[in-house]
Parts: structure tokens; sequence; C-alpha cells
């Protein structure tokens, strides 16, 4: 067993490395190429396609060593069937639980080893179970598809001078650039890399290196057009709004590090079995807290408590710390997902390239949010759990009402993706976690698809995003619109029920289920059930707004419709691809493969509901599987609703928009100025930012140097004060005396006539005086 | 007759002396101011000679008056040649004359 | 190689080059140049030797000679008991590779001095002198020599090759340092007279210091001596190299020198200089004041904590670019300090905590002279070719010296905390740890990724993106030379090396930094200290 995780950590660090290879060739694709070479894009292309090819094998193995006979177990033919298995052991694919199945399932191990102090260790790891081989297939597939669909987007760029329409220069002449081609490429492999890093990350540590590193290539891909001083803003921004959830990422860490001394997921390696990985200490093998008053005990991954080594007292965390780490760490998740109060980056996100906005702004990196929320998920806590669910609740309303009014085609897709995003954290926070997971990878599939279809329509309309000089592209682009339209009715959640479903719809079912479950049960938070509900139907309206906007209708722009063409079949094939993958990845529902096999890498406890304590209850995959039917059937009729409102709005046009635009001016203002986030953040945080740094500078220079100063100056006073003192004082004093000296021997300069007579006569009266003095005085 | 006595020869020795003590500061003349040094030393040598005789000096105070007698020769001669200079820069051995140690 | 000979020619070959220097003709301006730039390489190479001689598993000073005494020592003034006493061990081996190392590549950067070379050469060569004696030396009193040789030459470099205001800037620097070695200097006398009662009379030796210090030389302690003269004796050193670090409020000299100083001595200034402080710190003033240095760990942290935001927040405010640069070590040095000093008594596992911090702390120093020497380099380079620093006043770089570009961004995100870059190990470990000791300070830590993101990022908008240069002279902005490349493709070399390869290092420092947290730990604890902070 051991071998074959040690073979599947060898293919998929394969898959993992290769794109990182061709960054570091790429990235100097200027130096051994030219600009009009297009090898750098093969070779980023042949990277990311050997990628999945290495990740199917990875999972072909996988499944060699997999009992699909105990998956078939917990995933049978009805739809409801999945739901009646609550057993625990069965999900719990988890090291400890020998009761799971005979095989095991999931692999971890260390490629290599970063630091070690004393018992602390951080390394490099892997843990692999069906999650991340599913995630890997996604995201190279994905980004295969992309990174072929940009080769014909990012086509303009080959050559040596580029004009950038959008840039001005002062003498009022657009810019005149060598073209990037390979750079671009570079950067996509940078990101492959990173995102599969983190996907393959096994422990937390690792998780955060690798986030920080797909935030700087989002950065640098944002960025792109480094002349816009709009997209170089809009990459600024993006870091930045990312490393605010970071800093609460770091703090989760702290906390896990203080409290429980380790990073990895899951420990499975027999050399040391002695220490338990973070999840395995955290929860007993059947997905329970070891609670006790305010104190979570950790376990020590065999049911027992984990003891100090020294005084053999259990080892325990404050459970409000917990809480508080779940939540650090879902703040990363915010900041990388997009989700409210952190969404602003997200739509200014669009600045970069097309392909850029499928990969990494709708289809991997955002989601990497969920990914993490997911796979953090025995570390929250109810509480944590309440939260993330009310932060996805939130923002997918605020996303979605935002994109009804958005007419740049990119970021109405932008604000989709954010509202999808929250669906999926919703379905996390109410404990749908398959459910979340699952439309994470249907999601990536038609959401990459729409974007490469409004690429298509960009280059298509010679880089014009506005879609109210659009309208009835299909005639002239119908590859496109179709493919766009199977993105569209999956991420609406149309369907005939028993007929013909698109992955959108299954997916869609599972989390709604899952929250009309949990409404169920928890009524008091009616709106985690009746929110998505409603923006369900926001989302089929909005969605099929912008396909009839763009496709149907008459061309609003003529002179722009008469140079409308089909891309050739290097971004339509992709497409194509994307499209199967979106309608049919996830036939079957909650009895399909994929389905099933997300669901084998469930955290224990989920199915029995048992992780539920603080007063909230989450539902069992039994009542889950109860309102399955109903839930399924309101969001449906919802989404139809909307999709109506949208036809008769947009596509026979019995209703005006613009009457309603009038009607609701001052919400229409409202949701175009984005909720007045940004300039509500600009004053919250920016402006304060710069005002506290004038603050730290005047500081300096007032306070701390002014002090310097003035000391220095006090010490030139009292020098000068010192020369006054010696020069009047002491040297006064010593000239005084000198003077006096003086004016006395210049009066007795008198006596000195030179007169020989005189002297002679001195001398005789001397004499005769001191005789007489002496007898005067002494007389004897 | 009997013995003159040391009063006597001590007043012949402070006449000489006064008188040339006198002479030194009334003659402006150089040669004469000389003259009342030689009066002056004589007088001295008088009493010299005088003690000699008459008190325990013994034969000290003759040897010393030879010694003055001697001395005041040299000093004569000095003194003399000092009066020739000063005769060559003033044309004139007036003592009054040559002021130049005045303070 | 004989170890008393490689330590002393590694100290003195700057110093022979020094005088070498005037064998050449007044005129010959590059052959000098290239014979000091020799010099430097040679004692890279010397250093090299140094650390293949150094054994990482030992942990201890060394080299052991035969009678068992580390470190190697010859009575230099004997009545006063001072020694010529040399050693090095983990926590200065790589400092003393650092020091070389950007002495030699800020040499290369010299290239431009053309004001007076040879006696600019004479100074640099002096000065490098003085920094590998201070990381070599292990008697008090010729640490303080050392201390004092680099002050001189660093005085004359600024004030008389340095920018406008220049002359303010030398004073301001000079009165700074001055000021932190006079209380140095009462420290070290403290502790001379202190040892009086050792069977060898007073002495200046710092091994045996640190014994007394810890508690393990019967009938002598600090405490005995002068009441309360560890926590003295430990705020008198603390402020001496807290000026040199430096932290929050000492901090003011660094921008003013950094500022008017030539690129080259920019890169020693923040390169080696500043990480005397912290050298200072974890070598002597921890090691003799043990206790001292538990009392005032709370302290240190907080004000650790306060210079990382005050840096960032400062650093957001400039215009110039190397006062910015200039105030970014200010934040960063702010990690180094709270790795010092996350000293929490708890219980076994809060050493392995503190022993992550000082790693964190130690690393953070290696990764700081490597990206701020990078980033006040490539600041240089583009004085060189426009003559201002304005930041508002670029823009659009990136097309017209890509390689520059790529060089400056790479250094500039080691600097952010990128991972896979060195400044991203120091960092992290450094706030891991310091949760364990004190969480709000660990908040405040933390938070400064925030603001170095927001300055950094600014600073590469302004400067290199965009669509045109703002500024003056725009015909001078030739693409950047094979010399400058080169010195700019070690410094990136380097950066990536320690940030995906953190043992490169690690191993070199750990077993040092572990010999010194437990036999500090166990000083505390048997003096009894340790149970009052439970």
């Amino acid at each position: 067993m051991e071998s074959i995780g040690h073979e599947l950590g060898i293919w998929l660090a394969v898959a993992w490395l290769l794109p990182l290879l061709g960054f570091f060739i790429e990235i100097f694709g200027g130096y051994w190429g030219t600009r009009l070479s297009k090898t750098a894009a093969h070779m980023a292309v042949v990277c990311i396609a050997t990628g999945f090819v290495c990740s199917s094998i990875a999972f072909v193995r996988w499944g060699a060593v997999t009992d699909w006979a105990a998956l078939e177990l917990h995933a049978p033919v009805s739809a409801t069937h999945f739901y009646e298995e609550p057993n625990a052991a069965k999900h719990s694919g988890h090291g400890s639980s020998e009761a799971a199945t005979a095989i095991k399932k999931s692999f971890s191990g260390q490629y290599y080893q970063l630091a070690l102090f004393g018992d602390l260790e951080i390394a490099i790891d892997y843990y692999i179970d069906s999650l991340t081989l599913v995630m890997f297939m996604m995201v190279t597939l994905v980004a295969t598809c992309i990174h072929i669909f940009a080769l014909g987007y990012m086509s303009d760029e080959l050559t040596d001078d580029h004009i950038d329409h959008e840039v001005h220069l002062a003498n009022g002449s657009h810019m005149h650039r060598p073209g990037r081609y390979y750079r671009f490429f570079s950067y996509m492999s940078l990101f492959c890399f990173s995102m599969l890093g983190l996907v393959l990350a096994g422990n937390i540590f690792m998780v955060f290196v690798f986030w920080e590193l797909v935030g700087i290539c989002s950065y640098l891909l944002i960025g792109f057009y480094t002349e816009r001083h709009s997209a170089s803003t809009a990459a600024n921004k993006a870091f930045i709004v990312n490393r605010v959830g970071d800093f609460g990422f770091i703090i989760g860490l702290m906390i896990i590090w203080t409290w429980c001394g380790t990073f990895q997921f899951y420990e499975y390696d027999s050399v040391s079995q002695s220490r338990p990985g973070l999840f395995q200490m955290v929860r007993t093998a059947d997905g329970q807290l070891d609670r006790e008053g305010d104190v979570v005990y950790l376990q020590d991954g065999q049911g027992h408590r984990l003891v100090n080594a020294h005084n053999q007292q259990p080892i325990g965390i404050e459970y409000m710390l917990l809480v508080a780490a779940g939540i650090g760490i879902f703040a990363g998740c915010v900041g990388k997902s997009a989700q409210f109060p952190l969404q602003t980056w997200l739509p200014d996100a669009m600045e970069g390239p097309t392909p850029v906005s499928a990969l990494v702004h709708s289809a991997t990196m955002v989601a990497a949010g969920v990914y993490l929320a997911g796979r953090f998920f025995p570390i929250f806590t109810p509480e944590v759990l309440l939260t993330i669910a009310y932060v996805g609740c939130i923002t997918l309303f605020v996303a979605a009402t935002i994109a009804i009014v958005a007419t740049d085609i990119k970021r109405v897709l932008a604000y989709s993706t954010i509202s999808q995003l929250g669906y999926m954290m919703l379905a996390i926070g109410v404990a749908g976690w398959v459910a979340g997971l699952f439309h994470l990878i249907t999601h990536a599939f038609f959401k990459s698809l729409m974007f490469l279809c409004s690429g298509s329509v960009i280059i298509g309309c010679h880089h014009e995003q506005e879609m109210t000089r659009m309208g009835g592209l299909w005639r002239k682009m119908p590859v496109t619109a179709f493919t766009m339209l199977v993105g569209v009715i999956a991420i609406s959640g149309l369907a005939i029920p028993g007929v013909i479903a698109f992955s959108g719809y299954h997916s869609k079912d599972a989390i709604m289920a899952t929250s009309l479950a949990f409404f169920g049960l928890n009524s008091s938070h009616f709106l985690l059930y009746f929110v998505p509900l409603i923006t369900a139907g926001i989302t089929a309206f909005y969605m099929f707004r912008l396909w009839f906007y763009t496709f149907l209708g008459e061309p609003r722009d003529q002179e722009l419709h008469e140079h409308v063409h089909e891309q050739s079949w290097v971004m339509t094939g992709p497409l194509v691809v994307l499209a199967v993958f979106a309608a049919f990845c996830a036939v079957g529902g909650e009895h399909g493969y994929l389905f099933r096999l997300l669901a084998d890498s469930e955290p224990a406890g989920i199915a029995a509901g048992t992780i539920g304590v603080s007063g909230i209850a989450l539902p069992t995959h039994k009542q889950v599987g109860a309102v399955h039917m109903t839930a399924g059937a309101y969001a449906l009729v919802v989404a139809c609703l909307g999709t109506l409102m949208a036809y008769a709005f947009y596509g026979i046009k019995i209703l005006n928009p613009e009457d309603v635009k009038r009607q609701f001016a001052g919400v229409y203002r409202f949701l175009v100025q984005k909720w007045q986030f940004d300039k509500l953040y600009d004053v919250m945080f920016v402006k304060p930012a710069h005002i506290i740094a004038g603050w730290c500078v005047a500081i300096d220079r007032g306070i701390i140097d002014a002090f310097l100063h003035r000391t220095v100056k006090t010490g030139v006073d009292v020098s000068n004060w010192d020369r006054r003192f010696d020069e009047v004082v002491i040297d006064g004093l010593v000239n005084s005396i000198g003077n006096v000296t003086f004016a006395f021997g210049r009066s007795l300069r008198v006596l000195q006539t030179g007169l020989l007579r005189q002297y002679v006569m001195f001398i005789a009266i001397g004499v005769v005086g001191l005789f007489l003095l002496l007898f005067v005085f002494f007389p004897k | 007759m009997g013995e003159i006595g040391l009063k006597p020869y001590l007043l012949v020795g402070a006449v000489l002396f006064v008188t040339g003590i006198v002479c030194m500061a009334s003659k402006r003349n150089g040669i004469g101011v000389l003259m009342g040094v030689e009066l002056v030393l004589n007088g001295a040598n008088v009493n010299f000679v005088a003690f000699s005789r008459y008190t325990a000096l013994g034969l000290d105070g003759q040897i010393i008056s030879l010694f003055v007698i001697v001395l005041a020769a040299a000093e004569a001669a000095v003194a003399l040649a000092i009066a020739l200079n000063f005769y060559n820069n003033h044309l004139t051995i007036d003592v009054d004359r040559g002021n130049e140690l005045r303070g | 190689m004989n170890d008393t000979v490689l330590l002393t020619a590694i100290i003195f070959a700057p110093t022979l080059g020094a005088f070498g220097l005037w064998v050449f003709d007044k005129k010959s301006v590059e052959e000098m140049k290239t014979f000091a730039f020799g010099v430097t390489a040679l004692t890279f190479v010397l250093t090299l030797f140094l650390w293949n001689a150094y054994d990482p598993t030992d942990g201890g000073i060394q080299p052991v000679l035969e009678d068992g005494q580390r470190g190697i020592a010859y009575p230099w003034i004997s009545n006063w008991n001072i020694n010529y006493r040399l050693g090095y061990d983990g926590i200065s081996v790589p400092l003393i590779l650092l020091t070389s190392l950007i002495s030699m590549l800020a040499m290369l950067a010299s290239w431009n001095i053309d004001k007076m070379v040879r006696g600019y050469l004479s100074l640099f060569l002096l000065l490098e002198t003085g920094m590998l004696g201070v990381f070599l030396a292990l008697d008090f009193f010729l640490f303080y020599v050392f201390w004092e040789v680099m002050l001189l030459p660093m005085y004359f470099l600024i004030g008389v090759w340095g920018g406008p205001r220049k002359e303010y800037a030398a004073m301001k620097f000079f009165l700074y340092t001055l000021f932190g070695s006079v209380l140095i200097l009462i420290a070290i006398l403290m502790f001379y007279f202190g040892s009086s009662k050792l069977p060898e009379g007073s002495t200046f030796n710092m091994m045996t210091l640190m014994a007394i210090g810890q508690g393990k030389v019967d009938g002598i302690s600090w405490n005995e001596y002068i009441p309360n003269m560890q926590i003295i004796a430990f705020i008198l050193l603390f402020i001496g190299f807290a000026i040199k670090i430096p932290t929050f409020p000492f901090h003011t000299w660094l921008p003013d020198a950094h500022v008017e100083a030539p690129t080259p001595i920019s890169m020693i200034l923040a390169g080696v200089l500043l990480k005397m402080g912290g050298y200072g710190i974890i070598r002597i003033a921890f090691p003799i004041c043990p206790e001292g240095a538990l009392q005032a760990a709370y302290t240190l942290v907080a004000i650790g904590a306060i210079s990382i935001i005050y840096g960032a927040f400062a650093a957001m405010a400039q215009t110039d670019f190397k006062r910015l640069v200039a105030y970014s070590s200010v934040s960063h040095m702010g990690y180094v300090l709270i790795g010092i000093a996350v000293w929490k008594i708890h219980d076994v596992a809060g050493t392995n905590y503190w022993q992550m911090g000082m790693n964190g702390a130690m690393f953070q120093m290696l990764a700081h002279g490597i990206s701020s020497a990078g980033m006040f380099f490539m600041v240089g380079v583009l004085y060189d070719r426009v003559h201002h620093r304005d930041l508002n006043q670029f823009g659009g770089l990136s097309r017209l010296m890509p390689l520059y570009t790529g060089l400056s961004i790479g250094i500039f995100f080691a600097a952010l905390g990128l991972p896979g870059l060195c400044g991203f190990i120091g960092e992290v470990f450094v706030v891991l740890s310091a949760w364990n000791f004190h969480p709000v300070l660990a908040i405040i830590a933390a938070a400064g990724v925030i603001l170095t993101a927001g300055y950094i990022l600014w600073t590469i908008q302004r400067v290199f993106l965009g669509p045109e240069y703002k500024g003056p002279h725009a015909e001078s902005l030739s693409p950047i030379t094979t010399r400058e490349a080169a010195i700019a493709v070690v410094l990136v070399f380097f950066a990536v090396l320690l940030g995906v390869y953190p043992n490169v290092m690690f191993y070199l420092m750990d077993e040092s930094i572990e010999n010194l947290v437990d036999s500090l730990e166990s000083a505390v604890s048997s003096a009894g200290l340790g149970v009052l902070e439970n």
C-alpha cells in the first residue's frame, strides 16, 4: 500500500512540477526565441497536457487499489440511496478507522523537509485522496483547454510591434510595444504549478505557500497589460485584498502551530505514526470533537487522548481558540474566493486577458478558497460553519444583484462567479460537504466554458466587451453561441428532470437540498435557504439576460456586427470539449461517478450529522435525502421563473428594462456602484492607511528627529555657554592679574630715569634709609 | 703722643666717603664721577685699614683694602674705556646726556 | 589550513589589500578597482574555507584546540588580560559568509565611483576588516575595537562620497552609533570589573562572561557585584545594539544615512551593518545577561512589532525610492527582534518555539541581507542613469529595461515575503513562533504582511509599470550592463536558493541555536526565574 501511495505521489509530482520546468524555460523565451515564435506556448500546452495525462494515470492507479464495490455500496442506484447510508465508518477513509474498507484510499507522505525544530517539523508533503485526484484532473483538463484557447486568443501578441489601443501616451498616440506571447504562457505555467501544488499539499503550511504563489501569479496575469494603469491597479488590489485574507490565514496558522504543533492534515507514514495529523488530533475517528467545557482534547489518532510526554496530562486546546483558528483560515478562503466582505477585487481582476479570467478567476484559483474550506472542514466548529454559511449567503445574493445591472460581458461572468462561489461556501457551511465540492467541479467546467465563449465574442468583436453594443451574434458565431447556451443552462440549473439535466442542475440541487434540510432543523436560520432559492432565480435571469443580449435580437452596432466572425478551431475546439464536460460531467447526479468519488473523501461524521453541537443541528445524509426532491423542484421552478423573466425582458421584449431602471433609479444606481463597497473601503482602509503613514513620517520628522536636533542644538548651546564662561570668567581673571602686574610695572617705570647721578643718589639715600630703618626697628 | 684711636680714622673715612658720594652725585663730567668713585673706595679702604689695626679683624682688613685698590685700578681702566666710548658716541662726557637706559 | 592563520587571514586580508593599494599609481584607477575586487573575492573564498572547516554537528564555538579549549587565543595586552581571541559557530558563520559575499558584490558595484578612488577603496577594505572582526572576535575588548573600526570608515564613506546632505547624514550616523558604542563600553567595563573574583583576574573573554552570566561559575554573579546588574547591563547592551538594528525609536539615522550614502555603501549598510545589532543581541546580550533578557523579552517583542508596523507605514508615505527601501529595512528587522525574544518559559514545547523564532530571526537577517542589498543596488542602478529618486517620476521601465525590471521584481518579491524566495521563510517562522509568546503581539506582527504588500506593490506599479517614463533624462535609460546584471543575478540566485532550500543555512545554525536556547533556559530555570514566569 505504501508503494502505491509513493507511486501516486510521483505521478502527481510530475504533473505538478512539469509546468514549473516549463516556466523556467518559457520565461526566457525572449532570449532563445523571437517574438514571433510559438514554441514557448506549445511548451506550456505540452506541460499541462502531460500533467493531465499523469494525473489520469495516477487516477487509474488509484482506481486499481480502490475497492469500487465499497464505493458502490454507499452510492447505489436510486437517487436517495446514497443518503440512506449514514454509517460514518463507511465514509471515513481516513487512517485510523479500520472499518472503512480494507483498502486504504488516501495517502500521505513527504517530499522534502524544510526545517525541524525539536518536535516541530515543516515540510513539503503530499496528501492524496479522491478529492485531490478529482481536483488534479479538473485543473489540468480545464487548464489544457484554456491553454489551447489562449494559443489563438493571445495571437495578436505575436508581433514585434503590438499596438495597445487602451493606452494613451502623453503625446496622444497609442502605445507601441513588442508582443509578449511567450511571457503570457510562462505566467500560465507558473500558475498551473502553483495551483497543482496547492491541491497536492499535505499540510496547511504548504497550502499557504502555494496560496501565496497563486496569488502572485494572479497578480502577474491581471497586470499582464502592465502599461494600462487600470490593469496594474487591479492587480495590486487583488493581491493586497488577498493579503488581508491571508492575514487571517496566518493567525489561523499560528494558533494551529502553537496548540497542535503540526501542520499535517493526516499522518499515515508508518515511520512517524506516533505523531498524528491535525485532523486526527482535533476529531475522533467518527468525527466528534472531544470537548469538555471550554477545552477540546486532542486525539492521538489511535482512539486515545494525546498526552504530554513530560507530565502525562492530556493536551487540550481552548474551544474559542479552535473557533478563532477556523475563522482565521476561513478568512484566507474569503480573500481568495472573493467572498463578502473581500469580494471587490474579483470584478477588477477582469482587466487580465480573458483566458486568465477563465482559468484563474473562475475555474481554479478562486475555487481554491472553497477547496481549502472543504479540506479543512474537520477543524471547523459549528460556529465557524455558521459563519461560513452566512458569508456565502450574503455573497451569493450581493454578487447576483450586481450582475443584473452589469453590462460588461466579463463583469457579469465575474459577479456570477462570486455568486456561485457563495453557493459553494454556503453548502460547506451547512455541512453539505460533497454538494459544495461537487458544485466546485461542475462550476469550473461551465464557468471556464462561458469565459472562453465570452473571450471568443470579445475577439470576434475586436475587443469590445460592452454587451450594449452586441446583439444578434448567433448567426455569425454559431459554435460560440451554442456552447455558451450550454453553459448558461448549466449554471441556471435548468433541466427536464428524468430526461436530461446538465451538471449545474445536479450540483445546485444538492446544495439546495442540504440548505433546505438545514433550514428544517434550524428554523431560525431560514435566510440560509430562502436567499439562495431566490438567487437561483436571479442567476437564471442574469445569465439568460447575458445570452439574449449578446446573441439574440438585432445587432445594436451595425458596424461592429459586420466585422464579427467565428474563430478558428484552436479556439472553438476547447469550447466544445468544455461544453461536453459542462453538460455531462455530473451525469447521474448523486449516484453518478463524480459525486461518488467526492463522497469518498468526505470527512467522517458528516453523514451522520454528528458533528453538530452548540445548538446548531447539522443535517444528516438521510435528512438531506428526504428533502432532495422537494428542494430540487422548488429550485427548478424558481430558475424557470428567472429564465422567463429574462426572456420577457430581453428575448421577446414585452417588458422594457429601461422602465424598470427609471422606476427604481436609486436601487439601480446603488447596484451599478457595486453596493458602494469600493468607496467604503477606500474611506475605511485605504485613506486611513495613507494618513497613518503620513503620521509615521511626521513622528519621525517632528518628534524623533526634532528631539535629536533639539538635543544636538542643546549640546551646541551648552558648548557655547562653556566657551563664554572660559572667555569671560577664567580668561578674564588671568588677564586681569596680568594687567595689574603690568600696570604696576609701568608705574615703576618713572623711577628708571637713566640718569647716573640720580641712581647714585638713590643708592646713597637708600643705604641711609636702610640704616635708619635698622636703627628704628632693631635698635640693638 | 699717644694712640690716635679709631674714631679719627673713621671720621676721615666718612669724610672721604661723603665727599666721594657728593662728587658722584653732583659732577656731570664722567671723569669727575670716576674720581668720586675713587674717593668712595678709598674712604672704605681707610675704614678697613683702621678696623684691621684696632679690632680683631687682623690682617684681613689690609688684604681686602689691597684687593680694593687692585679692583679700583681695574675698574678705572674699564670705566675709562667706557668713557672713551661714551665720548665717541655722544661727543661729550656729560653723563646726563647718556640716558638711553631710561625706562 | 591552520585555524589561526585562516581566521587571521580572513580578518586582515582586506587590511593588507588596503595597504597594497598604495603601491599603485594614483592614475591607474581601473587597476586599483580590479585589485580591490580581487581582495574581496579572496576574502570570500577564505570564508568558504571557514564554512568547510565548521562542523555543524558540534554547535559550540570552534575551532576546538587539542587541549579542549574552544577558540584560538594569544595574549595581546596581558596586563589587563586582553587577548586576541577568535572563534566561530553556527551563529557567526552564516553572517560571515553574508558579509564577505555582500562586500564582494558591493565592491563590484563600486565601479562608478570616480572621486578619490584610492581613499574610497582603502576605507572600504578597512570597513570589511571591521565587520569580519566583529563576527569573529570572542574577546570583548577586541570586539569593541573592531566595532569602532567599522564606524570610522563608514563615517568617511558617507561623509565624503555621499549625496547632497552627506555631512548631516554622516554626523547623524556617527553620533547615533557612538552613543550606542558608549553604552556597550559601559557594559563591557561592568562585566570586566564584575569578573574580578575569577582565579585569573578580570577578563574580557566572552565565553567566561557567558558562563558567569548563566550562573555556571561558582561564587560570581552579576547581581552580587551590582544589584540588578543583569537588567542594567542588558538594557545598556540592548540600546547599543538596537541602534544598529535599528528599531523604533532609534531608527531615524537609517533613512538619512541610506539616502546620502553611495550605492555600494548602502548595500553594505543594509546588508551587513544592520545585522551587527541582531548578532550582538544573540551573541552577547542574551547569553551574558539571561535573566535581564528574560525580564525584557516582552518589551523586545513589543518593540519588534511596533517597528514592523511603523516601518511599513513610514515606507508607504515616502516618495524617495531609497528612503522607502530604508524604512522597509526598519520593518523587516523588526521580525528579527521578535524572533530573538520570543522567550517564554512555558513548557518543554515552548523551547521549541523559541528555537524556531531564533532560527527564523537568524534566517531573516540573512534574507534581509540579500534582499535589501539587492533593493539598494537596484535603486542605485536607476539613480546612476537618471539622477533622481522620486517615485512619482518613474514608470514604464519594464519596457525600457526589461532585464533590470525582471531582476528587480524578483528582489522586491523576496522582500515582500513571497514563498519560494528568501524573505518568506524568516518572516513566517518568526510570526508562527510568536503566538506562543503573546497572541496580540503576534497578530500585530502578522498584520505587517498586508502593509508590506501594499507599499512594495505600489512601488512596483509606480516605477516599473505604466506606459511611459515620466521623469527627466529619459534618454539615459539604457539597459542594464553586464556587470550590474551579474550582481543582481547573484543576489536573485541566493534569494531563490534560500527560499526553496533554507536548509543550506538552517543546518549550519540549528545546532548552535539549540545549544544557546537550552543553556539559557537551564540557566534561568536554575536561577528560579522560570518558576516565577510560570
